[in-house]
């Protein structure tokens, strides 16, 4: 006689409804996918904004004094300081033993009155070739490099600059209102930054052209490793007619912002999973309803209580992972998707991938369905054991 | 389950590279279209690119019509173009469509309002980047394409700058002759602008037929 193992018994049970285990399989996908990416979202924004941040090249930002937002909007988007500071504050920055290397920016911004309708402002980034470059080791060229005089009147165009004003290397750039005309003379890969849509010069040329000789609008300092950034930080805030803007704080700032969506998507997350769950016990406990007889006859042949509670147990199980590896094949398949939906969604996002799912995410994920599948599967499971041969048997015909 | 499977994969996956290249979309998209057609009560905005209606074939082909090749860093076939389709109530009046062009200091970005037949029924420039750009800039300017279509520019040769003799295009007077090459960019930014159009919204009804008229 053939012997059918208990693993066979619950996978026939499971397929004798096809259409009730494929939508509980579906449920149970639905929560794991929700679940995988908001867990990948959590892990991916951290990395995201920590990347960006990295990618400004230098960890504090000393603007002229003036509202704290437009500091912030300078360092993420891009943007005109509205006041200037002196270039002497260098010399104070550098006599700080926690810095390791700075460099002096100018933003400068004119209006176009050749855009649109009504014109539009083109700006400016002045920078440092000497210094701006090193801070900035991450950008690579398209084409062309760097410039090496500081007043020559030459542009590095960001990937995106580049490809609005159809700018190659050797072409012509007009600053309007001014007819300077700029060589161009290096294009920079994409890099995901907002420095894909800055047009740098030379610092001193633009001083020169802009009637700002030793003005800055912004100085961007590198800390040396391992020095206490707290510490400088307030020193800086000392010097006369400056802010200080810390990128750990700007930071913490967006992660404070965006700590109520996050909350939000995890309640969405949480309901998510309780419906699936209450899907996974209607799903078993119908199923062991159905089998009251059939379940009656097995323990009159000799299944023992633990056997039965083991075959309504495993059919859970089942359950639960085809419908966690579902979602997991969901969240990985569609994670652009839903990065492009959450950008949709949130006022300020980083450039790099909000999405972030890696092997010990998926692990966790998996665990947690299957876990709360066993769970669920506890009552169905113990109410197939306690059914009583004769009781069962003797109500066929009810 | 395996027929909208497919599709949905297909359909979202495909829908990610169009962040690749930047194309030419207009700056209000409401104020515009009801500038340009009073009478609309809305429009239809759809996307489109050579590399995906037809990849090199429609390349050449574009090129051909055109008579140079697209050129540099930027004018590539995977550029999403951007199509604004104007209604009345139900029914299509016309088309909007505007494409990039590199001009001498910066890029040139002409957006064309078209009738359903492909005549021009107006022309200006989003963006232009030249000391003598206020005189493009003047509707005068702009009034000497109205009434145009892709046949009238069959004779001009976008590489030299050359029009028939006698033809209308050969009729365009330059405002700025400091201004030259912006003036040819512009000219051969039109014609590319007829020909994509006529590729991804009238059905190629130019194709073939440009020295009909």
């Amino acid at each position: 006689m053939k012997k059918i193992s208990i693993y066979q018994i619950a996978a026939k049970n499971l397929l004798r409804k096809r259409s009730r285990s494929a939508l509980t399989i579906i449920g149970i996908g639905l929560s794991a996918w929700v679940l995988a990416s908001l867990l990948g979202f959590n892990q991916g924004y951290d990395s995201a904004l920590k990347k960006d941040i990295d990618n400004m090249g230098f960890q504090v930002l000393l603007t002229a004094k003036g509202c704290p937002y437009e500091a912030a909007t300078l360092m993420l988007k891009g943007g005109t300081g509205l006041r200037y500071m002196n270039e002497s504050v260098i010399a104070d920055i550098l006599s700080q033993r926690e810095v390791e290397s700075v460099t002096p920016m100018l933003m400068q911004a004119v209006f176009d009155p050749d855009r649109g309708e009504s014109g539009a402002i083109d700006a400016y980034l002045g920078v440092d070739p000497a210094t701006f470059p090193q801070m900035k080791s991450f950008l690579k060229f398209k084409q062309g490099g760097w410039f090496k005089d500081p007043e020559a009147h030459v542009a590095v165009l960001g990937y995106e600059a580049a490809e609005l004003e159809q700018r190659e290397v050797g072409n012509k750039l007009l600053i309007p209102g001014k007819n300077i005309e700029l060589a161009v003379v290096g294009i920079l890969e994409r890099s995901g930054t907002q420095d894909d849509g800055t047009i740098f010069v030379p610092i001193r040329m633009l001083q020169k052209e802009f009637g700002q000789q030793g003005k800055l609008t912004a100085v961007g300092i590198k800390v040396n490793r391992n020095a206490n950034t707290a510490a400088l930080e307030n020193r800086l805030y000392d010097l006369p007619d400056v802010q200080v803007v810390s990128m750990a704080q700007v930071k913490n700032t967006i992660m404070s912002l965006v700590a109520t969506a996050k909350v939000m998507v995890l309640s969405i997350a949480v309901i998510a999973i309780l419906i699936s769950m209450l899907g996974v016990i209607n799903t078993i406990l119908m199923s062991v309803l159905e089998r009251y007889q059939e379940i009656g006859i097995m323990k009159s042949m000799g299944a023992m209580p633990a056997d039965v509670f083991r075959m309504i147990w495993t059919e859970t199980v089942i359950l639960c992972i085809m419908g966690g590896a579902l979602g997991l094949a969901l969240a990985f398949s569609l994670a652009k998707v839903t990065d492009l939906l959450i950008r949709r969604l949130l006022p300020y996002t980083p450039t790099g991938s909000l999405i972030l799912i890696d092997g010990g995410l998926m692990l966790t994920t998996f665990a947690v369905v299957l876990g709360i599948g066993l769970v669920s599967g506890v009552y169905p499971a113990w109410r197939a054991a306690r059914v009583r041969p004769l009781e069962s048997i003797r109500s066929e015909g009810d | 389950m395996k027929k909208w499977l497919v599709p949905f994969i297909v359909v979202t996956w495909c829908a990610l590279p169009l962040l690749a290249a930047v194309g030419c979309e207009l700056n209000d998209p409401d104020r515009d279209v009801k500038r340009l057609f009073p009478e609309s009560t809305g429009y239809r905005t759809t996307y489109a690119s050579i590399q995906k209606k037809g990849g090199a074939g429609l390349l050449q082909q574009v090129e051909q019509r055109l008579g140079d090749r697209f050129k540099g860093l930027f004018e590539t076939a995977d550029v999403p173009y951007t199509l604004y389709t104007i209604v009345k109530g139900q029914e299509a009046i016309g088309y909007i469509h505007g494409v990039n062009q590199k001009g001498r200091f910066g890029g040139i970005q002409i957006v064309l309002a078209l009738d359903l037949e492909g005549r021009i029924l107006a022309f200006y420039y989003q963006r232009l980047t030249n000391s003598d750009a206020r005189l493009l800039r003047d509707p005068a300017f702009g009034k000497q394409f109205i009434g145009l279509d892709l046949r009238d520019f069959n004779g001009y040769d976008v590489a030299s700058g050359r029009a028939e003799p006698g033809s209308r295009i050969a009729a365009i007077q330059n405002p700025a002759p400091r201004a030259e090459d912006d003036f040819r960019a512009s000219l051969r930014a039109v014609k590319k602008n007829l020909i994509l159009s006529d590729e991804f919204l009238l059905g190629n009804r130019f194709l073939g037929k440009e020295k009909s008229k």
